[in-house]
């Protein structure tokens, strides 16, 4: 690999090997993003203003959310250079990319919304409606289904993510708050207030609920098995992806909340927004196996890790 | 004025049906600590007890129900037998790791400028002898929606759970006294 130069969104200047894959992590409270090398563990952190949470990374660009700012970015993931920047009158909040349409979507916290953005430019296409308060959005692996966690009507809204048309509804559990669609097409939703996950079918709705930890937040996948952070418990739940069971809890650091896998499918990373770290779970061992520091406050809510 | 401005979130909030349940964009956090002479055992003896903070200075009574175990809930009047409440439910406890975390479930804005609010009290043993007690918390701010007025933003709520976390420690730091001293 290559050593790669960095410039920070700062214009700063600094060298570093960006080798393998990458963890972008929002960090709220610090106003940076912890730019973290999966295999060597340098860590870089760049820069970003406006508290920001939500990210999903893509070829196409890093795209972060800083509500306080109520902005959206595209910056480059090797130089974190800003490519691209909106300004949305609302409270952006979660935002997924649809990458075979290059589109942006951002959910608005305040005005039950989503916001169709061009990833290239971020110039705002199109608004879908959706339930009070949505927070997570997700894309269906065949790119078919979009789908928002309605937070405050607890439901969650779906659409068709070529179209826009509104599609369904569906009744989950109580505040439902990060969602993700596994392989086969099912959507995952974890629900704040219940301390539950609802498992829908994205047309004919609720398949089952099944129960995890305390204040349950973001939901991944790796190896046949469902990772959900319990913000209340300091853990991440594992769940068998067929039967449901819960397998086991591993115990991460305080207050977890964004989860994702990277991408040979041996690794699953949760942010834990107290304690400042990142905890890199072995999908085999089911255990910590790492940990890093980040900046104040990582939220990581969204995709966070890019491949090289 | 503070009172007007307070009276016209409530009105904003009863008029928009979907909105009471939100809260800020950020979730803020606060950790202070302190260190007393006293160790850890005695001083996790005064303050150990969920259903009695009447080692902190602003609490007039502790009333509640459940002991310590988890789901036990307790309401602090702050101040004077008809003062203000804070009501409030245990949800980790442990003895052995000297520590117990709880969630406010009900307080009134202008009492306590938060929402969503959660913490942890903790004892932990002092190198050298003593204590170290550490009280986090992690909250949204009392205004749940766009564009907080200035007394219900992400400072307020911050300055106001510090200065309840600060009158506590100080509390217990002139109950057992500073380490060295």
């Amino acid at each position: 690999m290559l050593p790669r130069l960095l410039v920070s969104v700062a214009g700063i200047f600094v060298a570093t090997v960006l080798a393998a894959d990458v963890a972008y992590v929002t960090c709220q409270n610090g106003n940076v993003l912890s730019v973290i090398d999966l295999e060597t563990g340098d860590q870089q952190r760049w820069p970003l203003p406006g508290q920001p949470a939500g990210i999903a990374v893509s070829g196409s660009g890093i795209f972060v959310v800083s509500p306080e700012t109520k902005e959206v970015r595209r910056l480059d993931p090797r130089s974190g250079t800003e490519l691209a920047r909106v300004r949305l009158n609302g409270g952006p909040n979660g935002v997924t990319v649809d990458q075979m349409r290059q589109r942006v979507f951002v959910s608005d916290w305040y005005n039950a919304r989503i916001w169709v953005l061009r990833a290239e430019d971020l110039s705002v296409i199109g608004e879908l409606e959706t339930g009070a308060a949505p927070a997570g959005l997700a894309l269906s692996p065949d790119g078919r289904y979009l789908a928002s966690a309605d937070r405050d009507a607890d439901q969650v809204s779906i659409f068709d993510a070529e179209t826009f048309a509104f599609v369904a509804r569906h009744a989950v559990g109580t505040r439902p708050f990060g969602l993700a669609f596994s392989q086969d097409g099912r959507l995952f939703v974890g629900n704040v207030g219940s301390d539950d996950m609802s498992v829908l079918e994205p047309l004919q709705g609720l398949l089952t609920t099944v129960a995890v930890g305390a204040r349950p937040y973001a939901v991944t996948f790796a190896a046949d098995r469902v990772f959900v952070s319990n913000q209340y418990e300091d853990s991440v739940s594992v769940l068998n992806l067929n039967t449901l069971e819960t397998i086991t809890k591993i115990d991460v650091g305080e207050y977890p909340e964004g989860l994702d896998v990277t991408p040979d499918g041996a690794s699953v990373l949760v942010a834990n927004w107290f304690d400042n770290t990142v905890s890199r779970i072995d999908v085999s061992a089911l255990k910590v196996v790492a940990q890093w520091e980040t900046g104040d406050g990582p939220r990581a809510f969204g995709a966070f890790i890019l491949a090289d | 004025m503070k009172r007007r401005s307070i009276l016209i979130a409530t009105l904003v909030a009863a008029a928009l049906p979907g909105l009471a349940l939100a809260h800020g964009p950020t979730r803020q956090k606060v950790t202070l600590s302190t260190e007393v002479a006293a160790e850890p055992g005695e001083v996790w003896a005064v303050i150990g007890n969920f259903q009695d903070m009447s080692w902190h200075p602003a609490a007039f009574a502790t009333t509640g129900k459940g002991g310590n175990e988890i789901d036990a809930t307790r309401v602090i009047t702050l101040g004077s037998a008809d003062g203000p409440t804070i009501s409030e439910v245990l949800y980790k406890f442990s003895d052995e790791k000297m520590s117990y975390s709880y969630r406010i479930t009900e307080v009134e804005v202008d009492v306590l400028p938060v929402t969503n609010y959660s913490s942890h009290l903790t004892v932990k043993p002092r190198e050298g002898g003593g204590a170290l007690v550490e009280w986090r918390g992690a909250f949204y701010r009392g205004y749940p929606n766009n564009d907080p007025p200035e007394h219900l933003n992400d400072a307020a709520s911050i300055a106001a759970v510090s200065g309840v976390y600060q009158a506590g420690l100080d509390a217990l730091v002139e109950r057992f006294g500073a380490p060295g001293s």
